[in-house]
């Protein structure tokens, strides 16, 4: 911090310039051949000088103390058996050492779990750019050397960085890979999950040789067993079976014999396959033109997702008014290929005020029914036609059809109502609107009334929805074999679509009945709900038509059950909330209902990779002159090292790492003192002058 | 004080709104006006001009036996609607024969219409015009204007050739009614082919134009009187029939581009739809033009 510095008297340029003159005076003096020119140069080179102002700094310094970085992680891998007393035992070790040196800070750094694992690069990271860089005498590191933000571990450290590793050179362990799992599925095909087996570490060679055992579930029926060899990525195909979340959990069994793995927390996956249809395919078969065809239209095609196949008959067979076929629009229903070739591959058929005309063969309506008991959906939306002769009740589908009817049409105004099941039904509840089961009798419903329906009787077993009152069904749902059967027996939904009196949620009781009979999950009678919260909280959610829901069973991944009571939450609606007491795969049940939640996940990224391993960090260790030493040979000793090249290396007893004392100061003050007094200044310039003179004067004498 | 009172005036100011937007008083609406929701009966806008009304009243008679008599559409009897008094949202078509002396409705009716229009309602305007129009006289442009102004109309353009009105149940290329060679205004198109338009009647109500102007006098072409026969003379002889017969045709075309909406423009695609059903990868349309491969009837 000593040094020389100017404080000028004049500005640089004018000093130059006496500098300058100065050394032109004594040019020419030599070119006059006087014997005092080198006198008279330095007299004014003096002068220049002392106008430059030199001044001499001198700081008072402090020195500081050297800070040692002690990273200890904390991180879930290194719980593993045996690595946490390990880790205790070197922290505790090297802390009493380095506390021991002197001028030697120590500072800790704690790396803990983080949902992407271990930040072992980013706590390092930190830590150094925490600390003056200048004082940074070593960083000491103990882990497993597992980060994975490899990428954020420093290139460089301005000390040694000293990676001491826990675990046994023995360790090994064997996981599950999930290479390549698809998040949705389309229903009906198949998806591909890709697997393998991994080994890591100081593999048992008679592990080395043999296959391991993988269990495959999906949504917990059989498990199938493959053998699948380490290694090699396995294509597991999976069926994408219905709507909504496919669990396909994935275990592997214990190597069996030999030294046992690390940890078996990395065999298992739960991968959550959401099942979506690939487009909907709808039939609506209007049977004649009227207002509320076009609310169907607006449904169905306002929906991206539906392929709309669409067929009103125009003109009935036994109407003709002999105008030429080429000045026609119209074109066949081609009814072959809609209900005896393609009939599969209808997601939903939709009859709207169809009446049997004898445009379809008996045997079509066998197809619909067959086509409804092998899993399809039929929607009848009914008008006055339901009471005559020309009912869809009287072919071959009225076995399927909900209602039958008595063969009156109530032509009177009425409200549309739910009834006790309707406020529960998923397809009916909580639609807006809805007049509430308590409200006083006077109140006018917000929904607007229709203007008339057919009358029916449900069919034994089916779930009457909506009605129009005591005893007058209106909307029924019922199953047929594998498929779903609804029947609105009136055709005046489209009131509610002008806003007649208010009007109603027509759309949404459509959309919802349809998709109800499509077997939308969301739309289920009976589901178990579980909605993950925060913090391993879970929200449990029964929907029953029943009038109560039982204790929902919880088995957790290691076997503990618990039972759940469910609290009323609605109507048709129990519910609980429970906290999950640690991450893992639970099974909920109630019933023949169940359900597979991972909370948290299931092989954390911590658990990826288990054996300690320095290869991520020694790059910055050699970088720095430090050491990747394992903690298995015992903890090293600590040593001052002078030079930073080798701050590592074998001691008798073991090895020893080095920290590298950095000799950081401070600059507490700073004095100033000019290196000659001005007195003495003129003393010199004149001296010289009157010496170069005097030389001079001296010759012209000797001249004389 | 004041303060208080002005919020109570306010309160009772806007408890009274709902009522005032009522429509109907509560109790069963007008029965003639019930039957018509439950048969799809035409109904025609009353303009207080006798003859005008009964014209009016005889066409769509005319017309709904036409429907009966050639389509599954079997309307009940046509009603003339008073559009101050009577609730629209029971109808589905309005037919508004446009006369020079008819008041305008009052503000609550608009309110109504516009209503009616949003929610999928169809009127046809009818400037009746259609012979002096053409000859460069005075039309009744004025008078549509007038009454049509408050109206929420989107973009009009001349009935393109692929509309769906051509070929709702007939192939027509014209639309003439006692007039002829007078231009059908829609709702214009959307701007360019297949993008779905942003907002507005066309993604609401299935694409459906919510008014058709035109000048031909439809309702004196299709009306005929108690005994079944015309009352008005169209063109002379046998092409004046085939011309009333086009008129019947164009109102049959209507009448199923209102209840069917645009039911025919998907059912051009029908034959590639079913290609499609059987193929597991989507293609690209190959043909979505109308094909009349299809020509027998069911």
């Amino acid at each position: 911090m000593t040094g020389l510095h100017f404080d000028p008297a004049l500005p640089w340029p004018l000093i130059a310039g006496v500098a300058a003159l100065a050394l032109l005076a004594a040019a020419w003096a030599l070119w006059r051949g006087l014997p005092g020119w080198g006198l008279r140069g330095l007299a004014g080179l003096a002068a220049a000088f002392a106008l430059a102002g030199p001044v001499i700094e001198r700081g008072v310094r402090q020195s500081l103390s050297d800070i040692v970085i002690l990273i200890d992680d904390r991180s879930a891998s290194q719980g593993l058996p045996g690595r946490g007393a390990q880790a205790d035992a070197a922290v505790a070790q090297l802390s009493a050492q380095l506390s021991a040196l002197p001028g030697v800070e120590l500072r800790r750094v704690t790396v803990g779990d983080d949902p992407d694992g271990t930040l072992l690069g980013t706590a390092m990271t930190r830590a150094l750019a925490a600390e003056p860089e200048a004082r940074v005498a070593g960083v000491i590191a103990v882990t497993d050397g597992q980060a994975a933000d490899a990428a954020m571990v420093p290139a460089s450290a301005p000390a040694p960085v000293h990676v001491l590793l826990t675990g046994q050179p023995a360790d090994w362990d064997r996981r599950l890979v999930v290479e390549e799992a698809p998040a949705f599925g389309l229903i009906g095909h198949t998806a591909t999950i890709r697997v393998s087996v991994q080994d890591q570490g100081a593999v048992p060679p008679e592990m080395a040789a043999s296959a391991a055992t993988l269990r495959v579930r999906v949504d917990g029926e059989d498990e199938q067993v493959v053998a699948l060899p380490r290694g090699v990525p396995l294509d597991l195909p999976v069926e994408v079976a219905h709507a909504g979340q496919n669990v396909v959990l994935l275990r592997l069994d214990p190597p069996e014999g030999g030294p046992v793995q690390l940890t078996d927390r990395n065999d298992a996956a739960a991968i959550q396959i959401e099942g979506v249809r690939d487009r909907l395919r709808v039939l609506l078969v209007s049977g004649e033109p009227h207002p509320g065809e076009r609310t169907w239209r607006n449904l169905l095609k306002s929906d991206a997702n539906v392929d709309l196949v669409h067929f009103t008959i125009l003109r009935p067979p036994d109407k003709s008014d002999g105008v030429p076929v080429d000045e026609m629009a119209l074109i066949a229903f081609p009814t072959r290929e809609l209900f005896e070739d393609r009939i599969g591959d209808f997601d939903l058929i939709i009859f709207d005020r169809y009446k049997v005309r004898g445009i379809l063969p008996p045997q079509y309506y066998e197809n619909i029914r067959r086509y409804v008991e092998e899993g399809g959906a039929l929607l009848v939306s009914a008008g006055p036609e339901i009471a005559s002769v020309e009912s869809l009740n009287l072919s071959p589908l009225g076995e399927i059809v909900p209602g039958r009817p008595t063969g009156r049409v109530i032509e009177e105004a009425f409200t549309p109502l739910l009834t006790d099941a309707g406020r529960r039904h998923p397809v009916t509840a909580g639609l807006p609107g809805a007049p509430a089961p308590d409200a006083p009798p006077d109140t006018r419903p917000s929904w607007g009334r229709w203007l008339q329906r057919g009358q029916i009787i449900p069919k034994p077993g089916a779930e009457v929805v909506m009605s129009a009152g005591d005893n007058a069904p209106l909307m029924v749902l019922d199953r047929v074999g594998e498929g779903r059967v609804a029947l609105l027996a009136s055709d005046q939904v489209w009131l509610w679509g002008r806003g007649f009196e208010g009007g109603g949620p027509q759309l949404e009781l459509l959309r919802r009945m349809a998709h109800w009979s499509m077997k939308e999950p969301e739309l289920e009678e009976e589901a178990l709900l579980a909605q993950i919260g925060r913090d391993l909280s879970l929200t449990v959610t029964r929907r029953t038509m029943k009038d109560a829901a039982g204790p929902v069973r919880i088995t957790g991944p290691d076997g503990a059950v618990v039972d759940l009571a469910l609290e009323p939450d609605g109507p048709g609606r129990f519910a609980a909330r429970w906290q999950a007491p640690a991450p893992g795969l639970y099974t909920l049940a109630d019933g023949d209902l169940t359900r597979l939640v991972a909370l948290g996940p299931a092989a954390p990224r911590e658990f990826e990779q288990t054996v300690a391993t320095g290869s991520l960090l020694a790059p910055l260790a050699d970088a720095t002159g430090g050491a990747v030493i394992p903690l298995s040979d015992g903890v090293p000793d600590v040593r001052i090292a002078r030079s930073a090249r080798s701050a590592h290396g074998q001691g008798v007893v073991g090895d020893w790492i080095g920290i590298t004392p950095r000799e950081a100061a401070q600059v507490s003050g700073l004095s100033r003192r000019p290196i000659l007094p001005d007195w003495a200044w003129l003393v010199l310039i004149a001296g010289l002058a009157v010496a170069g003179w005097l030389l001079e004067g001296g010759r012209l004498r000797r001249s004389r | 004080m004041i303060g208080r009172m002005f919020s109570a005036a306010l309160a009772a100011f806007l408890m009274a709104l709902p009522a005032a937007a009522q429509d109907t008083p509560p109790g069963d609406p007008a029965p003639q006006l019930a039957a018509a929701a439950r048969q799809v009966a035409l109904a025609h806008v009353l303009t207080g001009d006798p003859e005008v009304d009964e014209a009016a009243r005889q066409g769509l008679d005319g017309l709904s036996l036409e429907l009966t008599l050639r389509t599954t559409v079997e309307p009940g009897p046509p009603l003339g609607i008073d559009v101050d008094q009577d609730d629209l949202s029971l109808l589905t078509f309005l037919y508004w024969p446009v006369t020079p002396d008819q008041p305008a409705p009052s503000p609550q009716a608009y309110a109504r219409l516009n209503r009616f229009l949003r929610s999928g309602g169809v009127i046809l305007f009818d400037t009746r015009d259609g012979d002096v129009a053409m000859a460069g006289g005075p039309g009744s442009g004025a008078d549509l204007q007038r009454l049509a102004a408050p109206l929420d109309i989107p973009p009009l353009a001349p009935v393109p050739e692929d509309h769906v009105l051509t070929r709702s149940f007939y192939l027509l290329q014209d639309f003439p009614g006692r007039w002829q060679g007078n231009p059908l205004w829609v709702e214009a198109s959307a701007p360019s082919g297949d993008t779905p338009p942003a907002a507005g009647f066309r993604t609401r109500n299935d694409g459906v134009s919510p008014v058709v102007i035109g000048a031909n006098d439809w309702a004196e072409a299709w009306a005929i009187d108690e005994r079944g026969l015309p009352t008005h003379q169209v063109g002379r002889g046998i092409e004046g029939e085939r011309q009333r017969e086009l008129a019947l045709r164009f109102g049959i075309n209507l009448i199923m581009y209102v209840l069917t909406g645009n039911y025919k423009s998907d059912q051009v695609h029908v034959p590639a739809l079913l290609d499609r059903l059987g193929r597991a990868e989507a293609d690209a349309f190959a043909d979505d033009r109308f094909d009349d491969r299809w020509d027998d009837r069911p």
